[in-house]
């Protein structure tokens, strides 16, 4: 094993990331543009095909994080661990479509998942997720552009900062023009690029390192725990937290329901199920890379587990397959990027000055400049914050919390004509604030409070799975999985939940945001119309009246 | 055995990897023809 990362020159370093953002940018230029068309800069035609589609879906979905996390889940708990990270992952895809064709059926001309809850409840509840939204892709913006600096410092002599403005530059220049519909024309060859070196390296890696016979040699390596496939801990710590989060980044994620928005409306299932099962295959094969690392007994350098696949690829294989690894992380990074800036864009555009300030009298041309406008801000706040390096796990926590105590209301708002705009506020306020009790521990969390909390999170556990059955297969078998799963998780997790805090917090906000918005929502007389969001959510480009004449084609 | 399912195992993904890449490519073929034949955009 060498107990150096290969170091590429900076000249070598240069070009590979002036040939990547150069090769992007040039296929950027090749999007056809109107100058004036808002909508097409929010969501594009809204017949973006399956191939395309999906390809956007699945490499917005893979960011740099993804291989670090599935790699260092692998490391940390062996043979089950980057199924815990990626198969839950992959399955925040697959869980939201159901979801997804209702939000399209019921808003159709929709850019955000906002403008759907605005003409459903009013502005509060609207700038509730829209907030949450902002919150998510600035966080992901900066995390993306810190795996850029980080990756250029351990690479090459370039700086971390260096690194940083590079990626945020190069992002912003091939998507600030044409929006959304750069942001998905690129991902398919950024993703077509990351499929080919991901099923290239792991193979690689594997047998230079001397097969898989040399891998079960080494399985002495491997605690109890970590040899087995149906790990207790691994689901507990990794795969466990992370289920409960599936249906919470999903709905709390602009840039998932911009696609949803966009990809043609006949081709949502096959778009989601290819991106779900795309998305799975990258990222455990990448996290087994972390696996191997465990068996052949490596550690991290400096114990920084991010190091971990540059480490094994540049310890077995020859330089040429680190510089396909650059490319790997470059291309998820700035795929995910590039998504965040059109997530931001559209929010901007459509939530708060199409819904909030021009109330939906919006001048496309004003609502272009703000969408362009707020890309370049974002790039420079995600450039300020990712250099300074600052420490954004309270904000993450938060955001995570945020998400969870949405989920609940924004569902059950497109489905349920009873629950009304202070029920959608009243249940994601009060669940942060029992969230934030739970989570940083501001009671003892002992005795009969301790009790009630985990009765409370069986709840929440009962609401994740009782929501996703009810996705697939309707109402009744959605309340009978509520039930059965509330009962089975309080009979297991009482007296046990309150020592994995994270878990107990985050079901809890799904439990205190469902009992309060139905509660609320019970107590009202207010019948919802729903047939009248299509009326109140339009696109901001009116027609030309030869379109109006024109047949439908397939854009 | 151990070894070819330890090997299964860690190349599966890969497999179904390039699988998904032919398959998303195609796609992606198709829309292509498609918009090209009646002059329209992909995006």
């Amino acid at each position: 094993m060498n107990s150096e990362l290969f170091q590429f020159s900076t000249a070598t370093v240069l070009l590979l990331l002036f040939a990547f953002y150069g090769g992007t940018y040039w296929l950027s230029r090749m999007i056809r543009h109107d100058g004036d068309d808002a909508d097409g800069f929010m969501v594009s035609n809204r017949r973006i095909g399956l191939g395309m589609g999906a390809a956007s879906m699945t490499a917005t979905w893979v960011w740099a994080a993804s291989f670090y996390a599935a790699a260092t889940s692998g490391y940390t708990y062996g043979v089950s661990g980057p199924l815990h990270y990626g198969f839950w992952g992959a399955l925040m895809i697959l869980f939201i479509y159901p979801f997804g064709r209702r939000f399209r059926e019921l808003a159709p001309n929709a850019h955000t998942l906002g403008e759907l809850i605005h003409a459903r409840h009013g502005a509060s509840s609207q700038l509730i997720l829209a907030f949450s939204n902002i919150l998510g892709s600035v966080i992901s913006l900066m995390v993306n552009l810190t795996a850029a600096g980080a990756l250029v410092s351990v690479l090459s002599p370039l700086s971390f900062q260096a690194g940083i403005i590079i990626a945020g530059v190069g992002v912003l220049s091939y998507t600030l023009y044409s929006g959304f519909r750069a942001s998905v024309f690129t991902d398919f060859a950024q993703l077509v690029a990351m499929m080919a070196i991901a099923v290239v390296i792991i193979p690689a890696v594997l047998f230079a390192m001397g097969g898989p016979s040399v891998m079960v040699d080494n399985l002495s390596n491997l605690s109890a725990e970590q040899a087995n496939l149906f790990s207790r801990e691994a689901f507990l710590h990794q795969g466990a937290p992370y289920f409960v989060a599936v249906l919470a980044y999903a709905i709390g994620n602009q840039t998932i329901s911009q696609r949803l928005f966009a990809v043609d409306e006949s081709h949502i299932k096959p778009t989601f199920i290819t991106a779900t099962i795309s998305y799975g295959a990258i990222v455990i094969g990448l996290g087994m890379i972390g696996l191997m690392a465990l068996t052949m007994g490596v550690e991290p350098m400096d114990g920084n587990m991010n190091n971990l696949i540059p480490q094994m690829v540049s310890s077995y294989l020859p330089p040429v397959f680190i510089g396909l690894f650059f490319i790997l992380v470059i291309g998820s990074l700035s795929s995910t990027a590039d998504s965040d800036l059109s997530a931001l864009s559209a929010i901007m555009m459509a939530d708060v000055y199409g819904k909030n300030i021009a109330r939906n009298k919006a001048d496309p041309r004003k609502m272009l400049l703000i969408g362009r406008m707020t890309m370049i801000t974002a790039t420079v706040i995600g450039i300020i914050f990712a250099s300074f390096s600052l420490d954004i796990l309270v904000m993450l926590v938060f955001v995570g919390a945020l998400w969870g105590a949405i989920v609940f209301p924004v569902i059950a708002s497109c489905f349920w004509n009873r629950v009304t705009n202070a029920a959608f506020t009243w249940s994601v306020i009060v669940a942060l604030l029992v969230f934030c009790v739970v989570r940083f521990e501001l009671l003892p969390m002992t005795g009969m409070l301790a009790v009630g909390f985990e009765l409370l999170a069986s709840v929440g556990a009962g609401v994740v799975g009782g929501l996703m059955i009810f996705g697939f297969f309707g109402k009744r078998l959605g309340v009978i999985a509520f039930f059965i799963a509330t009962a089975v998780i309080a009979w297991i997790g009482v007296g046990q939940l309150r020592e994995f805090t994270v878990l107990l917090s985050s079901l809890t906000a799904y439990g205190v945001s469902t009992l309060v918005c139905i509660a609320i929502s019970l107590a009202s007389k207010e019948r919802f119309d729903f047939n009248t969001i299509q009326q109140r959510v339009v696109d901001y480009n009116a027609p030309a009246d030869d379109e109006l004449d024109a047949p439908v084609t397939a854009h | 055995m151990q070894t070819l399912i330890y090997g299964s195992y860690i190349l599966v993904w890969p497999a179904i990897t390039l699988g998904m890449l032919g398959m998303i490519s195609y796609r992606v073929l198709r829309d292509y023809r498609e918009a090209k034949r009646t002059n329209t955009d992909m995006v």
